[in-house]
C-alpha cells in the first residue's frame, strides 16, 4: 500500500515538472508522515548526514577537476593528440574525435562534459572537412558516453557510496569494457568510412606525434595518479578526486596558461552549482532509499523476484529492462539512487558481483544517456552541434546497435568486469 | 537602483562567492592533508570541517540552482501543455516545492533545536553542533525565498517554468 502511495506520488510530481530533488524528497516525505512513526526531525537529520558521507566528496573534486580540464586547453591537447595518432586512416577525424572522448574519459567523470570538451571542437572540424552533420553529432553524442564508463566516474563514485562497494576497484573493472566500447566504435567508423569513402587527414610525421603527445601528456598522466595513488594505499578515491582537482589547476593556470587567474572564481562557481545540484538530488535519493527500506520494499520485492524462480540471467534480464525504461526518463545517477537499493540486495542474494552489477548498471545509463526522451548526451549535442534535436536523436539511433552488443557482452561475461581488478589482486 | 535590487544583487553575490570559497577551501583542505600525510602530519578537525563545508556548499547551492535554472526536471510533458494550462500546472509545481521546503525547514529547526537545547560541541572542531548546522532552515528560506520569486514570475508571464527553455544544454553534471 505505502510502495504504491510512494510511487505515484513520485510519478505525479516528476510528471507536473518538479525538479527530480524535490519530487523524490516530497514522495518520501509525504508516505513517511501518513505511513510510518518517523518524524520530520529524523528525516532533516539524515538530509544533513547524506551530505556528510565522506566518499561522496569525491564528486564535487571530480567536477572541479573536469571543468578546469575544459575550460583549460586540456580537451583542445587531448583532440591534437588523437588527431596525430589515427587522423591519417579513412574516416580519420570521426576516429580521432572518438579516441579524443575516450581520453578525456580518462580525467573527467561526467559523459554530458565529455560531449562539450570535445564536441565544441571536433563536430564543427568533421563537418568542414566534408561529413555530414549527422554522421558528427552521432559520434561526439556516444563516445561521449565513455565519460561515465572509463574511470572516474561520478556514477560509479555514487554507486559505489550507495552499496558500499569498493570505488577503486569499479574504476578499474570499468577500464575492459571502457576499452572494448573504444574499440568497437572505432570499428564501426572504420566500417563506415569504407563504405561511404570518407576523407582522411594528411599523415603526421613522427615529430609531430611525439610532439602532440608531449602536450596531451600532462592531461592523461592524470588517470594513472589516481588509479596509482589509490592502489599503492597514498590515498583514498576522495582524496585522489581532490588532488585530481589540484592538479588540473596548476596544469590550466600554470602549464598551459589557457586560464587566467581571474578566471578562476568563476571555474569554482560552475563546478559548485553542479555539485549541489547532484548532491541535492542525492540527499533527497536518501531519504527515499531510507523509506524504501522502512517500508520493507527491498525485502517484498525481492522475495517477489526469488519466488518467480528466476535464474540470474533471467533476473539480469529483467535488471537491464528496468534500467533502460528508467534511464529513458531519467539522468543516469538518478536512476542509479533509486533503483540501487531494490537491485542491490536481489542480486547479492542470487550470487552476482557487486563489481560486475555496478560496471553492467553504467552501460545501460550510457544507453540511456542517448536515448530519448530524455537523454542528457542528445540535449548536449544538440546545443554543441547547433542542430535540432530531432537531427540528433535519428543520428544516435545506429549507434545503439554497438552500445547494446557491449552490454549483452558486460551483462553476460562477468569476467569482463572482473578480470582486470582480479588480475592485480585487489579483488 | 533602488534599495529592493540592491539587497537583491548582494544576495546573489553573497550566494557566488560562498560557493566558491567553500569549494576551494574543501579542495585545498583534503589536498594539504594528503601532502601533511606524507610527512607523518595532519590536522585532526580538517576531515569534520570538510564534510561540514561541503554540507553548506550544498544547502546554499540549492537556491542557486533555482535561480540559474539547472534542477533537472522531467518536463517534457508540462512543455506539450498550451501556455495558460502551461502556466497553471507550473503554479501548482513550484507551490508543491514551497511545500516541500516548509517541511524540511520545520524538520531542520526542530533538529537544530535538539542540538542547541543538548548543547554539545561537534567532534573535533571547537563549536557547537547547532552552530555547524543552523545553515539548514536558513538554507530552506533562501531556497523558499527563490520559489517564491520565480511564482512570481511565471504568474506575470516572464518566465514559463522551473527548468532553462533550452534543454540541458551545457549542463557538466551527469
Amino acid at each position: 500500500m505505502s510502495a504504491i502511495f510512494l510511487l505515484i506520488i513520485l510519478f505525479t510530481c516528476l510528471a507536473v515538472g518538479i525538479p527530480v530533488a524535490i519530487s523524490l524528497g516530497l514522495a518520501s516525505i509525504s508516505t513517511i508522515l501518513l505511513f510510518a512513526d518517523q518524524s520530520l526531525l529524523s528525516l532533516a537529520q539524515r538530509f544533513f548526514h547524506t551530505m556528510q558521507i565522506y566518499p561522496l566528496l569525491a564528486v564535487p573534486f571530480f567536477i572541479l577537476a573536469a571543468t578546469f580540464m575544459t575550460t583549460g586547453g586540456v580537451a583542445k591537447r587531448m583532440i591534437d593528440f588523437a588527431n596525430a595518432l589515427v587522423g591519417h586512416f579513412r574516416g580519420g577525424l570521426a576516429m580521432a574525435a572518438l579516441l579524443a572522448c575516450a581520453f578525456f574519459s580518462a580525467v573527467s567523470g561526467s559523459a554530458p562534459a565529455t560531449v562539450v570538451a570535445v564536441g565544441s571542437v571536433m563536430i564543427g572540424g568533421m563537418i568542414n572537412s566534408g561529413y555530414s552533420p549527422r554522421f558528427a553529432s552521432g559520434v561526439i553524442c556516444n563516445a561521449g558516453t565513455l565519460g561515465i564508463l572509463i574511470p572516474p566516474s561520478l556514477v560509479m563514485v555514487i554507486y559505489g557510496a550507495v552499496t558500499e562497494s569498493s570505488i577503486g576497484n569499479l574504476f578499474i573493472a570499468g577500464m575492459l569494457p571502457g576499452l572494448i566500447l573504444t574499440l568497437a566504435m572505432m570499428g564501426t567508423v572504420a566500417f563506415i568510412a569504407r563504405r561511404q569513402d570518407l576523407p582522411r587527414q594528411p599523415k603526421a610525421s613522427f615529430k609531430e606525434l611525439i610532439r602532440a603527445g608531449w602536450e596531451a601528456l600532462w592531461g592523461l598522466v592524470l588517470l594513472l595518479i589516481i588509479l596509482g595513488g589509490i592502489y599503492a594505499g597514498i590515498f583514498t578515491p576522495t582524496e585522489a578526486a581532490a588532488v585530481s582537482a589540484v592538479y588540473a589547476f596548476l596544469i590550466a593556470v600554470f602549464v598551459y596558461r589557457d586560464i587566467r587567474f581571474k578566471d578562476v572564481p568563476k571555474v569554482l562557481t560552475e563546478s559548485a552549482k553542479t555539485t549541489a545540484m547532484l548532491m541535492f538530488i542525492i540527499a533527497n535519493a536518501y531519504l527515499f532509499a531510507f523509506v524504501l527500506t522502512t517500508e520493507q520494499i527491498p525485502q517484498a520485492a525481492s522475495e517477489w523476484i526469488i519466488s518467480l524462480g528466476l535464474p540470474p540471467w533471467g533476473f539480469l534480464i529483467v535488471v537491464n529492462i528496468l534500467l533502460l525504461v528508467f534511464g529513458n526518463f531519467m539522468e543516469p545517477t538518478s536512476v542509479v539512487l533509486i533503483l540501487t537499493p531494490i537491485i542491490f540486495p536481489i542480486a547479492t542474494q542470487m550470487g552476482i558481483d557487486p563489481i560486475h552489477l555496478g560496471v553492467m548498471m553504467v552501460l545501460n545509463m550510457q544507453i540511456g544517456l542517448v536515448t530519448p526522451p530524455v537523454g542528457l548526451n542528445l540535449f548536449v549535442t544538440a546545443s554543441v552541434a547547433k542542430t535540432p534535436m530531432e537531427e540528433v536523436i535519428r543520428a544516435a539511433v545506429p549507434w545503439l546497435v554497438v552500445l547494446f552488443s557491449v552490454l549483452i557482452i558486460v551483462t553476460y561475461i562477468p569476467w569482463v568486469s572482473l578480470v582486470v581488478p582480479t588480475m592485480l589482486g585487489v579483488l | 537602483m533602488s534599495i529592493a535590487t540592491l539587497i537583491k544583487n548582494t544576495i546573489d553575490r553573497l550566494e557566488e562567492g560562498f560557493m566558491a570559497l567553500a569549494l576551494a577551501f574543501m579542495t585545498l583542505l583534503t589536498f594539504t592533508q594528503v601532502v601533511l600525510r606524507e610527512f607523518g602530519a595532519g590536522w585532526v578537525w580538517s576531515l569534520e570541517a570538510t564534510t561540514y563545508t561541503f554540507a553548506w556548499m550544498v544547502l546554499v547551492g540549492m537556491s542557486y540552482g533555482v535561480r540559474t535554472k539547472s534542477h533537472i526536471a522531467v518536463d517534457l510533458f508540462a512543455r506539450k501543455l498550451p501556455p495558460h494550462i502551461r502556466r497553471i500546472v507550473a503554479l501548482i509545481a513550484v507551490g508543491l516545492c514551497l511545500l516541500y521546503c516548509g517541511f524540511m525547514f520545520y524538520g531542520g529547526s526542530i533538529f537544530v533545536d535538539r542540538l542547541m537545547t543538548l548543547g554539545n560541541n561537534a567532534r573535533d572542531i571547537p563549536l557547537p553542533r547547532w552552530v555547524l548546522t543552523g545553515i539548514m532552515p536558513i538554507a530552506f528560506t533562501l531556497l523558499a525565498y527563490r520559489f517564491i520569486e520565480l511564482a512570481w514570475a511565471i504568474n506575470k508571464g516572464t518566465e514559463t517554468g522551473l527548468t532553462a527553455d533550452h534543454g540541458a544544454a551545457n549542463r557538466n553534471e551527469e
